[in-house]
C-alpha cells in the first residue's frame, strides 16, 4: 500500500522535532510542487494537526491529533516487516484472541492487530485488563522468529527493553522495568505485556505479543480499584501523546531488538534490561501458584530468570511469579 | 540415538514377526522390546560395549510350521495387538517452566484422566517469564495419566502426560 503523501509530510516533521523544515525542502523530497505541499498542510490542519509556520525557516509540527489511522501508522514506520500488515478495528474483544486466529490462518511475521477499545482485555492467568476507548494502545504483534520453544521466553524481556526505548524516544519519559516485563513510572504500572506462543515441540510457529499501554488516560479515567497502582504516560508528561507515533516506534524497536536477540543471543538485551530495571537490588515478594518468596533481587541469569537472595542466604531462581516491590 | 520414528518402525517389524523379545544396544542407548510387556527404553550406559545383537528368528511356539498350524498363527496376531496398545505416548514439555492444568486458577482443567484428545487438543499451559505456551497433544488418543501437578516446575523434555494412542 502506498503511503498518502500528507503522512509523509507528518513523518518528516515528526523526525525533525524542533527543527523547522521549509516548504521547498518538503516539495523537493516528495517531488511535488510547493502549492501541493501547501494543500496537504491544509488537509492535515483539518484533521487536527497544528503547525507553526515561520517565514524563511519553514514548518514546525506543534500538535498531532491522536488517531490510530493505519495509514498514518504505516507512514511513520521505519521497519521492514513489523506493522506492514495492520488489522485495525474500533472495538475488539481482545487483540490477543484475534491475533491467535490470524496466526493460525497464516498471518505474516510482524502483523499488527490494534484497536481503540477492548471489551475483554486480559492479562496473566486470564485476569482482566482495562482497555478504555481511545485512551491507550491495545495491540498484539504476531512474530514468527526461527527459534526453538525454549528460546522463546526471552522475547518477553526483549519486549520490555523495546518498549522502554520507544516510550523514551517519543515522550522523554523513562519507565522502569519490573521483572519480567511490566513498565512502571514512579512505581505505578503504565504498561503490561502478555505473550503467548503457538509451537510444535521443536519449533515456534508464532509468538503473539500482547501489549497494553496506558497512554492518554487522566487520573479520573482509572477506576477506584486500580487508581492507586496505575498511571499513564500523559499523567507523567503533562500533555497528550500521539499514539500512532508511539506505535510506529514500538514496532521499530521490537523488530530491531528481536532481530538482535535471534542473531546474537540474549547477552546484549540482558545488559539493556538490567540498565532499565527497577527490580535488581530491591527487596521483592514473588508469589507463585504454590508459594511466596521474599528476598532481595540480585540479578537475572543469562536466560533472564530472576535470582532472589532469600533471607537464609540461598539463591532462589524464579521462572514464573507475580512480583511486588517491597516498600 | 534412535529416533522415535525408528523405534516405531522396529516395533512394527517386531510386531509383524514371531519374535518374542528384541534388544538393541549401541553407544549409550539400550532398547528392549518384549511382547506382552510393552516397550522399555533405558538410557543407561551398558557396562561394556556389546555388538549389536542381530534379530534372530526365534519362533514363539516351537516346532509347528506355519502351514501345519494355522490356529497358532491367529493367536499370535492377537498378542501383537495388545502389545502395541500398551506402549504409551508421552507428551513432554518443550521448555522449562511452570505447569498449569487450567487457563486460570478458577477454571476447570484442560484435560483429565480418561479424556479423549485429538492432535490439536490443548492439554496444558507451560509458562516461563510470562510467556504462555499452550501445549497441544500432537497425538490422538486417551489421557491415561497426568504425571505432574498444577503449579509444578517442569524441565525441558520432562514427560507431562501418558496417552494411549488410537
Amino acid at each position: 500500500m502506498n503511503t498518502p503523501i500528507k503522512y509523509e509530510i507528518v513523518k518528516r516533521l515528526l523526525a525533525a522535532k524542533d527543527k523547522p523544515i521549509s516548504g521547498q525542502q518538503l516539495a523537493d523530497e516528495l517531488q511535488i510542487s510547493r502549492t501541493a505541499v501547501w494543500k496537504y498542510m491544509k488537509q492535515l490542519e483539518e484533521e487536527g494537526y497544528e503547525f507553526e509556520a515561520t517565514r524563511k525557516k519553514g514548518y514546525l509540527l506543534q500538535k498531532s491529533p491522536d488517531t490510530l489511522d493505519p495509514s498514518k501508522i504505516k507512514a511513520l514506520l521505519e521497519t521492514k516487516r513489523f506493522g506492514r500488515e495492520i488489522i485495525y478495528e474500533e472495538s475488539l474483544t481482545s487483540t490477543q484472541t484475534i491475533a491467535h486466529q490470524l496466526a493460525q490462518e497464516g498471518a505474516l511475521d510482524g502483523t499488527l492487530v490494534i484497536c481503540e477499545e477492548q471489551t475483554e482485555g486480559r492479562g496473566r492467568l486470564m485476569r482482566e485488563w482495562k482497555s478504555q476507548k481511545g485512551k491507550g494502545i491495545w495491540m498484539s504483534i504476531i512474530m514468527r522468529p526461527d527459534v526453538a520453544p525454549y528460546q522463546a521466553p526471552q522475547f518477553t524481556l526483549v519486549a520490555a527493553v523495546a518498549l522502554t526505548y520507544a516510550i523514551f524516544d517519543v515522550t522523554g519519559v523513562s519507565p522502569a522495568i519490573k521483572w519480567p516485563n511490566d513498565l512502571l513510572i514512579n512505581g505505578m504500572k503504565c504498561t503490561g505485556i502478555l505473550t503467548e506462543m503457538q509451537a510444535d515441540p521443536d519449533r515456534v510457529n508464532a509468538i503473539i505479543m500482547g501489549i497494553g499501554i496506558n497512554v492518554n488516560h487522566q487520573q479520573e479515567d482509572f477506576g477506584e480499584e486500580i487508581a492507586s497502582i496505575a498511571t499513564s504516560l500523559r499523567i507523567s508528561l503533562g500533555k497528550e501523546i500521539d499514539r500512532a507515533a508511539l506505535v510506529a516506534k514500538i514496532l521499530y524497536y521490537m523488530e530491531a531488538f528481536s532481530k538482535q536477540y535471534v542473531a546474537e543471543g540474549f547477552e546484549k538485551i540482558k545488559t539493556l534490561w538490567e540498565k532499565n530495571s527497577c527490580t535488581i537490588g530491591n527487596r521483592i515478594k514473588a508469589t507463585t501458584l504454590r508459594e511466596t518468596f521474599i528476598g532481595k533481587a540480585v540479578g537475572i541469569t543469562k536466560d533472564g530468570v530472576l535470582q532472589l537472595l532469600l533471607d537464609d542466604g540461598t539463591i532462589k531462581e524464579i521462572i514464573s511469579a507475580d512480583i511486588e516491590l517491597e516498600k | 540415538m534412535l529416533k522415535i520414528q525408528e523405534i516405531r518402525e522396529i516395533i512394527k517389524l517386531v510386531d509383524a514377526s514371531s519374535i518374542e523379545e528384541f534388544v538393541y544396544e549401541a553407544d549409550e542407548v539400550k532398547v528392549k522390546l518384549k511382547k506382552n510387556s510393552g516397550i522399555v527404553i533405558s538410557n543407561h550406559t551398558p557396562e561394556a560395549p556389546k555388538p549389536i545383537e542381530t534379530v534372530q528368528a526365534a519362533p514363539a511356539v516351537e516346532a509347528p510350521v506355519a502351514k501345519a498350524a494355522p490356529a497358532v498363527e491367529k493367536q499370535e496376531a492377537k498378542t501383537v495387538e495388545t502389545a502395541s496398545t500398551e506402549s504409551l505416548h508421552k507428551i513432554v514439555s518443550p521448555m522449562v517452566g511452570t505447569f498449569y492444568q487450567a487457563p486460570s486458577p478458577d477454571a476447570k482443567p484442560f484435560v483429565q484422566v480418561g479424556d479423549k484428545i485429538g492432535e490439536e487438543s490443548i492439554v496444558c499451559i507451560v509458562e516461563a517469564m510470562k510467556l504462555f505456551n499452550e501445549i497441544e497433544a500432537e497425538v490422538k488418543g486417551e489421557i491415561v495419566e497426568i504425571l505432574v501437578t498444577d503449579g509444578e516446575l517442569v524441565e525441558y523434555g520432562q514427560p507431562l502426560f501418558l496417552v494411549k494412542e488410537n
